[in-house]
């Protein structure tokens, strides 16, 4: 092969490229280029007399139309004429006319769908966000309220009642409701997406109804009229209206959904996803480059059942998606979209507030992060050693320093804005160093002896900030004077993997609500999959109690007991609790940034000025 | 040896190297550590679950066995499920490649012509304050870190002035070019820019552009420093030889001179240099398609890193190999074509 | 032993000579000069440094350069001034371990496979020949996927895409040499191929190798801030220019200019440094044939 020598030579070479020769070679890479880039495209060609016959009867065809189209234009040619002779009417007032609205919005997003659209697979918050505009559910929750139970408005379903132990739930469905080819949703298919789920747990072992432990809950589901369904339950569930407003409970059409996964499908959005299109949107494209989602648009659907209040305002909705939040926050400042929804940085919205050629839009929250300890390596077996750390956290400084005041403290695993929500880390308090000095000087560790601790984050954005959360956290330990912090990082998928194994003695973890009550919450203290090792029954007695009863002050009551057992076990350690935000054009309106943390984009819409 | 017997032997050898670099990737893939089973699991892993998975992965075989399956697909073109979705990964790649060959290409001509117009500038101005500091721009261009640049650019231009736009390959609401539509057949290269011309589209083919311009403009910058120095040493020797100096006796405008004759005589050695840094302007790439949410190639592997999608990243760099492979055996040839000497 | 005595002298510049050399010694001091003073700042930021890089609220967040904080402080309070200070180790740490990487792999091969010749050098051509224009980042990136992300595997990666760079430039010297007529004498008078190896070929290889090096530190500094961007960086605890420089390109549309400008300078200064000493000893070495 040629060195370096030859190359030199080649340097010093006195030949000269003709034009021609030249001309030759810059065509033939060309067409390398192009030949090897097209190949990959060129579609097979079908039989060309098949397609030659085809277009001439279509052409026939059209011909044929054509001319009984020119019958009727004649006709009506003639009836105008018959108008127009006759004297004008005396003219009436006419209301001035409603305001008319942009028919197209652009979102632009840094998310991504995850895996796939399918409610019995899709447990991410844009799978969950897309399923929420295209599908239709039992229930919905008023947008902007605080989504307690009488906070439940109707959907597909008018009206449902709960037998008084719990154990059975009857929905009346709305009649008339169709579906993309005209056939009328029943009771069946209601009770086909739920058994559809539930038999897919098995193989989708990850997926949002497994997750939610829909086979534990639910027995069966009865089709008790065509358009009344019961649920038959395994425990009393008080919270169950919540399960069917996850979009795991989205009704799906047969004859897209089979009982096996449904994955993405170039070129086909109908085919991609399983759900019936009883939504206020439909999905017309979906198109993924490498594995990730470039493009998605939703179209109006004229079979919504709500389309005569006007919904959806905006007719078609474009998503594109940016690489990172650095480069939505450019877009939106540079108009490149209309509405900038997850994620832009505290610090970008904040800056963003000062532009007057831009609205920003505050919410309320309810994703929360919390700090856990791996009860299998010592000494966090210790509840001591715990208490302490959770005594020297800042929550303060964290929320102030690194999300620059837009997250709030949180002292209880239910965030406010949530039924059940107390204060009681507060017990421990805040960088209350004098606590933790004397706990962990009851083990021996003081300014000679201190206690090291491993401190993990994940370092591919999962969560927002985390190496700087995780610098705050070191620093608000180590100035207890008795502890040392090493921080490591690492990806997503090793995070996980670590946490299976057990392996970090202390990390942070994220939750968003899944359903918004205090029973998709409170678990978090001891959940399995954290595997953190922590295991009382008496606290999960509470929960199974709470969960059972409909009483919200019985039910309050009973978590806050569960917050007192966490606060002396401390296995889990609430920091904070999100606020959501929006950046718009100004003249975007009907955002709402409520606690359910959905983004109804049927109820947002763009003014075009007069 | 003749040029035939040269070709021959060249592609010949090619074909050793890259099994050689598909085993090694193969190998490094599978025997370091890491699981990607794990990477699925969630909340609910029980063994038997995590023992389909790894079967479905065919991760359960015995090393030989994947690895001659895995060279049985490749020849047919297959490169491997991604373990994220079980989509082909093959599909991905080819999905991602052309924006970013698109990419590629006009960032080798913004740093080719640059690099040429800076570079003859600088060898005429011998020696001077001007032929200084265009080759300290030179140098200086490649030790700017790719997105620091870009990011600049984005703000200067794309907020700042709003010339250009900060992303993506096209407005949102712009509908792709389709190139060129035969009834049943199609042609399109996903190259926007000879699409749009293709479909005969003047003002997508204006957008396509206008939002290639900061990227390609980024990624041609820093590596231009390279063809500026080609360009102007070539120059140097070739201006002092005697056809050019009988060129300007004849009364030869300088101007014709120059990029007549002189230039020529650079040619071959700019095109094989275009061929040696097409392996750095893929990896230019990367940082810059993240830099300008360019979907390509480059930002389709850093996401893959995420899920531990082994096929993928595997895929990716076997292709990146493959291409890279390519370049320098259609540049090996060319090479050969014209300078006879190195055939010997 | 005076061939060898002249060879090693067309080496070692003398620093002072190389102000004589022309442009090419000036480029390789100004390029010498960068580095060191960079290395020296580095090595003596823990005594240097104002306050703790790593420590946070130092200062008031946001806070641009005046007179308390010369260079600003970021988003976390940290003074961007300790930071710029100190930064530069975790860089210079992968750059100096993935040369000797690379001289500890690439430059025996190199001198064995050619001086052999034959199959065992068709056979390490070959193997470096594919590996050779494969472009840093991409493996860096599969590799760091793999292994993990630290200043070894970031080494290694780098490391992995040089070593043909050194066998190339080795392999053709050594082809030279060998052929030249000292070398036949040493040959002809008994020496054995190890002695010839090491104390004809070897010292004619170090310059050249030299020149590779220094791109090489160039390069591993601009691949280490590149891994760093796309998250495969060190943990955030250690002062990195890189970090600064990831944080610092989310907080420029905000206006928060310093945070991204200095390192940014710094990593600049450094790669350059060593551009600048790969060329002008380059030059020096082969002189053009300029007039």
């Amino acid at each position: 092969m040629g060195g370096e020598g030859n190359f030199m030579k080649i340097f010093r070479s006195r030949k000269a490229v003709t034009t021609t020769e030249g001309v030759i070679i810059v065509a033939l890479i060309l067409a390398i280029i192009l030949s090897a880039s097209t190949l990959f495209y060129v579609s097979t060609v079908t039989s060309q007399l098949a397609g030659l016959s085809t277009s001439i009867s279509k052409l026939s065809d059209s011909l044929s139309k054509l001319s009984s189209d020119l019958a009727t234009v004649s006709k009506t040619v003639e009836e105008v004429r018959k108008i127009v002779g006759a004297p004008p009417p005396t003219p009436t007032p006419t209301p001035p006319p409603p305001p008319k609205l942009k028919d197209t919005l652009i979102v632009g997003t840094t998310d991504s769908v995850e895996l796939t659209l399918d409610p019995a697979q899709a447990y991410d918050w844009f799978g969950w966000h897309i399923l929420q505009q295209i599908g239709g559910r039992l229930v919905e929750i008023r947008p902007g309220s605080k989504a307690g139970p009488e906070d439940y408005v109707p959907d597909l379903a008018t009206d449902w009642s709960a037998s008084a132990d719990l154990k059975t739930w009857t929905f009346n469905l709305r009649k008339g409701v169709k579906f993309e080819d005209g056939r009328e949703f029943t009771a069946e298919d209601v009770k086909y997406s739920i058994d559809r789920a539930i038999a897919l747990i098995p193989s989708i072992p990850e997926g949002a109804p497994a997750g939610l432990g829909y086979d534990a809950v639910i027995d069966s589901v009865e089709v008790s009229g065509t358009y009344q369904v019961k649920f038959h339950l395994k425990i009393p569930f008080a919270p169950f209206l919540g399960f069917m407003y996850c979009r795991s409970s989205a009704i799906v059409e047969k004859k897209y959904a089979p009982i096996m996964q449904i994955n993405y499908t170039e070129g086909d959005a109908r085919a991609s996803t399983p759900v019936g299109f009883l939504g206020p949107y439909k999905l017309t494209r979906w198109v993924r480059i490498a594995g990730k989602d470039n493009e998605m648009r939703l179209e109006a659907n004229p079979n919504y059942w709500n389309v005569t209040g006007g919904y959806p305002k905006t007719k078609r909705i474009i998503y594109k998606f940016y690489a990172d939040a650095t480069a939505l926050r450019l877009a939106i400042e540079a108009g490149d979209v209309d509405i900038a929804f997850r994620h832009i940085t505290a610090a970008d919205v904040l800056d963003l507030t000062k532009n007057p050629n831009l609205k920003v839009w505050w919410g309320t929250g309810a994703f929360i992060q919390y700090m856990i300890f791996q009860e299998k390596i010592k000494p966090f077996d210790d509840p001591r050693v715990r208490r302490a750390l959770a005594a020297a956290l800042n929550r303060p400084a964290v929320c102030k320093t690194v999300f620059l005041g837009t997250m709030e403290p949180l002292y209880s695993i239910i965030p406010k804005g949530m039924m059940g929500h107390t204060e009681a880390f507060k017990e421990l308090g805040d960088a209350n160093y004098a606590l933790t000095r004397s706990l962990l000087a009851e083990l021996g560790y003081n300014e000679n002896n201190k206690l090291p601790v491993e401190l993990w984050y994940e370092s591919s954005g999962h969560y927002p900030m985390s190496a700087d959360q995780a610098l705050m956290y070191k620093d608000s330990f180590e100035k207890s004077g008795v502890i040392t912090v090493t921080v490591k990082g690492i990806d997503w998928a090793g995070y996980r993997k670590n946490r299976n194994e057990e392996i970090m003695p202390v990390y942070v973890y994220g939750w968003y609500p899944d359903y918004v009550d205090p029973d998709d919450y409170a678990f978090l203290y001891w959940a399995a999959w954290l595997h953190h090792n922590y295991v009382n029954p008496e606290i999960v007695a509470l929960y199974d109690k709470a969960r059972a009863i409909t009483d919200p002050t019985e039910r309050a009551r009973l978590y806050a007991e569960i917050d007192k057992i966490a606060v002396r076990d401390s296995p889990v350690i609430p920091i904070f609790q999100g606020v959501a935000w929006g950046v718009t054009k100004p003249d975007v309106e009907g955002l709402v940034l409520d606690i359910t943390t959905d983004m109804r984009y049927w109820l947002v819409y763009a003014e075009i000025p007069a | 040896m003749g040029l035939r017997s040269y070709i021959i032997t060249r592609v010949l050898l090619t074909i050793p190297m890259i099994m050689l670099l598909l085993s090694i990737v193969f190998l490094v893939v599978r025997v370091l550590p890491g699981d990607p089973v794990l990477l699925h699991f969630e909340k609910r892993a029980t063994p038997e679950a995590m023992e389909a998975m790894r079967h479905q992965l065919g991760l359960d075989k015995p090393l030989p066995v994947q690895y001659f399956e895995y060279l049985a697909g490749l020849l047919q073109g297959d490169l491997g499920k991604s373990m994220q979705d079980f989509s082909s990964v093959g599909q991905q790649i080819f999905s991602a490649f052309p924006a970013t060959l698109e990419l590629t290409i006009y960032s080798m001509a913004v740093a080719v012509i640059l690099g040429i117009l800076l570079g003859v500038r600088s060898s005429r101005l011998y020696n001077s304050l001007q032929d200084h500091s265009i080759r300290a721009f030179g140098v200086i261009m490649y030790a700017i870190p790719i997105f620091f640049l870009g990011m600049i650019f984005q703000i200067i231009f794309g907020i700042g002035l709003r010339w250009f736009p900060t992303g993506l390959r096209l407005h949102p609401a712009i509908e792709p070019p389709y190139g060129l539509n035969l009834g049943d057949l199609r042609l399109s290269t996903g190259l926007y820019t000879i699409d749009s011309l293709l479909e005969g589209n003047v003002f997508k083919l204006a957008q396509a552009l206008r939002y290639l311009f900061l990227p390609s403009l980024t990624l041609g910058l820093v590596l231009c420093g390279v063809f500026i120095r080609l360009t102007r040493s070539n120059m140097l020797e070739t201006l002092r030889l005697d056809f050019v100096t009988a060129a300007r006796a004849r009364g030869l405008k300088e101007r014709a001179v120059v990029y007549g004759y002189a230039l020529r005589n650079a040619f071959l050695p700019i095109l094989t240099m275009m061929g040696l840094q097409f392996a750095v302007l893929l990896g230019g790439a990367i940082l810059t398609e993240t830099t300008f949410s360019w979907p390509g190639l480059g930002r389709y592997m850093v996401d893959r890193i995420n899920f531990r999608d082994y096929t993928a990243i595997q895929g990716a760099v076997v292709f990146f190999g493959l291409l890279v492979a390519l370049v320098s055996l259609v540049v090996d040839i060319l090479y050969a074509y014209l300078d006879p000497r190195i055939r010997l | 032993m005076e061939t060898r005595r002249s060879i090693l002298a067309s080496f070692l510049p003398d620093l002072a000579s190389l102000t004589k050399r022309g442009l090419a010694g000036w480029i390789t001091l100004i390029g010498l000069g960068l580095v060191t003073s960079i290395v020296l700042m580095t090595f003596l930021a823990p005594w240097i440094s104002p306050h703790d890089p790593s420590a946070i609220n130092v200062g008031p967040q946001f806070c641009p350069p005046n007179g308390q904080f010369p260079l600003g402080t970021n988003h976390l309070g940290q003074d961007m001034l300790s930071r710029v200070l100190s930064g530069g180790s975790i860089m210079l740490q992968v750059a100096v371990l993935s040369v000797f990487i690379c001289l500890m792999i690439g430059v025996p091969i190199g001198l064995l496979a050619s001086y052999a010749g034959g199959k065992l050098d068709k056979l390490c051509s070959l193997m470096m020949d594919s590996i050779y224009a494969f472009p840093a980042l991409v493996l860096a990136i599969a590799i760091a996927a793999m292994l993990g992300t630290g200043v070894v595997n970031m080494a290694l990666a780098i490391a992995v895409v040089y070593v043909p760079s050194y066998f190339r430039i080795v392999r053709s010297q050594v082809l030279t040499i060998k052929e030249l007529l000292y070398t036949e004498a040493a040959r002809a008078a008994g020496a054995r191929g190890r002695t010839i190896l090491l104390r004809y070929i070897l010292p004619n290889v170090v310059p050249s190798v030299v020149v590779v090096a220094s791109v090489n530190f160039a390069d591993a500094i601009l691949t280490a801030a590149g891994l760093t961007f796309v998250g495969l960086g060190v943990a955030k605890d250690i002062p990195d220019w890189g970090w600064d420089l990831t944080d610092g390109r989310a907080l420029l549309p905000s206006g928060a200019w310093w945070v991204i400008t200095f390192p940014g300078i710094m990593i600049v200064l450094l790669a350059l440094g060593f551009t600048l000493i790969g060329e002008g000893l380059s030059e020096l070495l082969n002189p053009r044939l300029e007039q």
